[in-house]
């Protein structure tokens, strides 16, 4: 009995993880590999077809502005406010109330997000084109979700409002790690702002940035809800991204197994990522 | 004596026999505790829930409606066939759905099970839509040698119609009316725009341009499934879509869906655009939302060039699941809410009737002074959207390629081609020709 105890206690985990994760994988990949009518075996028929979709590039492309945008800005913009409090903000009540204004961004449902997007973004009564207005920066209303460019802005700025606070906190907690009489030390010997960034706090953060990376960058690579609500991937096609196009392929063309096919890439892409920022951290900790 | 009595006999058996059939043909089975229907959540429902109460009172059969969001209806729907199972007594789908329900053989035919009588009180394509195969139009592969059956009887009579500002314009019979209304009152200072759209992506666009595609003529499919979309007509329909009537709009109307169309009317903005029932009573002719109550007429969909009137009709249709064990009450229930006693009762409800006698009723359009145009446009008669479970790809696709044009990203030359193209590459993966 001893014997089997060990597996036994393993069992459940197993059978949970084999039933709500083996299984679909296996059942999509199967999927991938057949004729979506008639379950006959196409081989790597699916796959090859995304080589000569030029939708499916297109919104690779999309999504490719996308993420990048996303990803740039977020980190730029949550590791400065990082430094900002961390360096400004003494007060722990004060520092207390920035994580809660932080957060809310955070628990916002990301359709809720888009909905109040869309209003604040809507040419007649949308507050972004009053605002700007008033303040004397447009002279008439900039169609923020009617034309490309700008609608790319406008999901793009969806996520950074949504996300860049995931940034930040983390960014803050690390900034935490770092020890004071060292810091101080730097200030001492003349070291400016840059400088103690540089060779005192960023080492401390370098692990967390590529960490919140990888989150961040397998996120905006599956991106969908805020997108759905702002602009539904339009105008066009601009802003249609991958996952929106595997859905439209999924569920309104019925096509599941070229839509099998298309997540099996999205899932692979994003393993890709993970597991190269797993053998970098582990280089990192090895050194 | 005996002989007498034989005859007796055998008179009084064939009495109680013919009896005993009627009775049986008449009756109904046992009362069930309750029928299960499934729903669209929205206000689709807000005439039948009005109603319920009375079926309720009047049959002793109570009705649970079990409502789920528009796509997740169809799933739900869809998985419970499959299993055939019990799940539904009674359903409420949207019209293209049918060509899918349908062609599966997944729903109780209203005709050979229970002997529906057709009603001369209800339009004719009330009864096309609901049967299967299409009484015209292209019927897909394998599906034309099949017996037609009525299926399914509208519950909701949604038909899309023209609105305009009669305080300001006359009513438009074709789109030239449309236009020289549109520049009559057009002024973006005031603001008021000559016409409103509803261009975002997909559905909304595909709604919307639609009776304008098929006003000058143009077609998406011929009788064989063929794509016949890339034409001079189709190219000009969208043309003055994306070009006349957009230079007319407000501007963005290519991220506009109902409710920003809905604001621009109800907030005097717009003059002019399309519009669908439920639009106007829960919102253009809502007093405590609208300021231009009591201003707007209603009339059936602008003419093209040929003189052809194209309203688009979106229909919730009433039927039942193979797999109900209720089917004869469910059948019931149907006749009943769509019987001309009910539908008056369910219109003042807040539901939106299909019934002639009510659309056209002079009362009913003091209240709804919309009915009349809807009768108009149900009796044109409307347009639907070919009859195939492909439509959602197809909608898509040139949903998508409308939306582009209406942008400025695709001009209407390029639309329509890449669209027909695409259409064409998905009907044939679809299996429809090679």
């Amino acid at each position: 009995m001893r014997h089997w105890t060990p597996y036994l206690l393993v069992a459940p985990p197993v059978v949970l993880l084999a039933s709500l994760v083996v299984y679909p994988l296996l059942y999509n990949v199967s999927l991938s590999l057949r004729n979506y009518r008639t379950g006959e075996f196409v081989g790597l028929h699916n796959f090859a077809r995304a080589l000569d979709d030029p939708q499916f590039f297109a919104s690779l492309w999309a999504t490719a502005i996308y993420v990048s945008g996303t990803l740039v800005v977020e980190i730029l913009l949550g590791l400065a406010l990082a430094l900002l409090v961390h360096r400004t903000i003494r007060s722990g009540w004060a520092r207390t109330l920035v994580y809660l204004l932080f957060l809310i961004p955070m628990v916002t449902p990301p359709v809720a997000a888009g909905v109040i997007a869309r209003l604040i973004y809507s040419p007649t009564y949308g507050v972004l084109n009053v605002l700007l207005q008033r303040v004397g920066m447009i002279h008439t209303d900039v169609l923020w979700l009617a034309q490309p460019f700008t609608a790319m802005l406008a999901v793009i700025s969806v996520d950074v409002w949504q996300w860049m606070p995931f940034v930040f906190l983390v960014c803050f907690a690390g900034l935490q790690a770092v020890p004071v009489d060292t810091a101080e030390a730097a200030r001492v010997d003349g070291a400016d702002g840059w400088r103690l960034f540089r060779h005192i706090e960023y080492p401390y953060l370098r692990s967390l940035l590529l960490l919140v990376m990888v989150f961040r960058f397998t996120d905006t690579f599956r991106v969908f809800d805020h997108v759905q609500v702002l602009t539904g991937g339009g105008p066009g096609a601009t802003t249609e991204f991958l996952s929106l196009y595997l859905y439209l392929i999924a569920f309104k063309f019925f096509n599941l197994s070229y839509a099998a096919a298309l997540s099996l890439f999205v899932l692979f892409v994003t393993s890709a990522a993970f597991s190269v920022l797993t053998r970098y951290l582990g280089r990192e900790a090895g050194e | 004596m005996n002989t007498g009595w034989a005859k007796l006999a055998v008179v009084v058996l064939g009495v109680l026999l013919l009896t005993s059939t009627a009775i049986e043909g008449a009756g109904l089975p046992p009362k069930p505790a309750k029928l299960t229907m499934a729903v669209v959540a929205g206000g689709e429902t807000k005439g039948l829930k009005a109603i319920l109460p009375m079926w309720e009172r009047e049959m002793g059969v109570k009705v649970e409606l079990v409502e789920f969001p528009y796509p997740t209806l169809y799933e739900k729907l869809v998985t419970a066939f499959q299993a055939n199972a019990s799940t539904f007594d009674l359903l409420i789908a949207d019209d293209p759905w049918m060509p899918k329900f349908g062609s599966e053989g997944w729903l109780v035919p209203l005709d050979s099970t229970f002997g529906y009588k057709r009603d001369n009180d209800i339009f004719p394509v009330v009864y096309d839509l609901g049967s299967w195969p299409p009484p015209r139009g292209p019927v897909p592969p394998g599906e034309a040698s099949k017996p037609r059956h009525l299926y399914a009887i509208t519950l909701v009579g949604n038909v899309e119609f023209f609105l305009y500002r009669k305080d300001l314009v006359s009513a438009p019979t074709t789109w030239n009316d449309v236009v020289s209304n549109a520049k009559k009152v057009n002024n973006p200072g005031q603001p008021l725009y000559g016409f409103v759209i509803r261009g975002a992506k997909g559905n909304p666009v595909i709604s919307e341009f639609t009776p304008v595609l098929l006003s000058y003529g143009a077609r998406i499919f011929d009788d064989n499934w063929r794509v016949t979309l890339n034409s001079k007509a189709a190219i000009d329909a969208l043309t003055f879509f994306t070009k006349t009537l957009k230079s007319y709009a407000p501007p963005g109307v290519a991220n506009y869906d109902a409710a920003e169309r809905a604001r621009e009317v109800a907030t005097g903005r717009a003059a002019q655009g399309f519009i669908w029932p439920a639009e106007i009573t829960d919102i253009v002719e809502n007093p405590s939302v609208s300021q231009v109550v009591g201003k707007l007429g209603y009339t059936l969909a602008p003419a093209g060039p040929g003189g052809k009137h194209a309203p688009l009709i979106g229909n919730w249709l009433l039927a039942i699941p193979k797999g109900s064990t209720n089917q004869r009450w469910a059948y019931e229930f149907i006749l009943w809410a769509t019987s001309a006693k009910v539908q008056k009762p369910y219109a003042m409800g807040g539901g939106i009737p299909f019934r002639k006698s009510v659309l056209l009723d002079a009362q009913m359009n003091k209240t709804f002074p919309f009915f009349k145009a809807m009768a108009d446009s149900l009796a044109a008669p409307p347009e639907w959207r070919p009859r195939t479970s492909e439509w959602f790809a197809v909608e898509a696709i040139l949903g998508t390629h409308v939306n582009a044009a209406l942008a400025g990203v695709e001009t209407p030359e390029e639309a329509i081609t890449k669209a027909a193209r695409e259409i064409e590459q998905h009907m044939k993966e679809a299996g429809y020709y090679r």
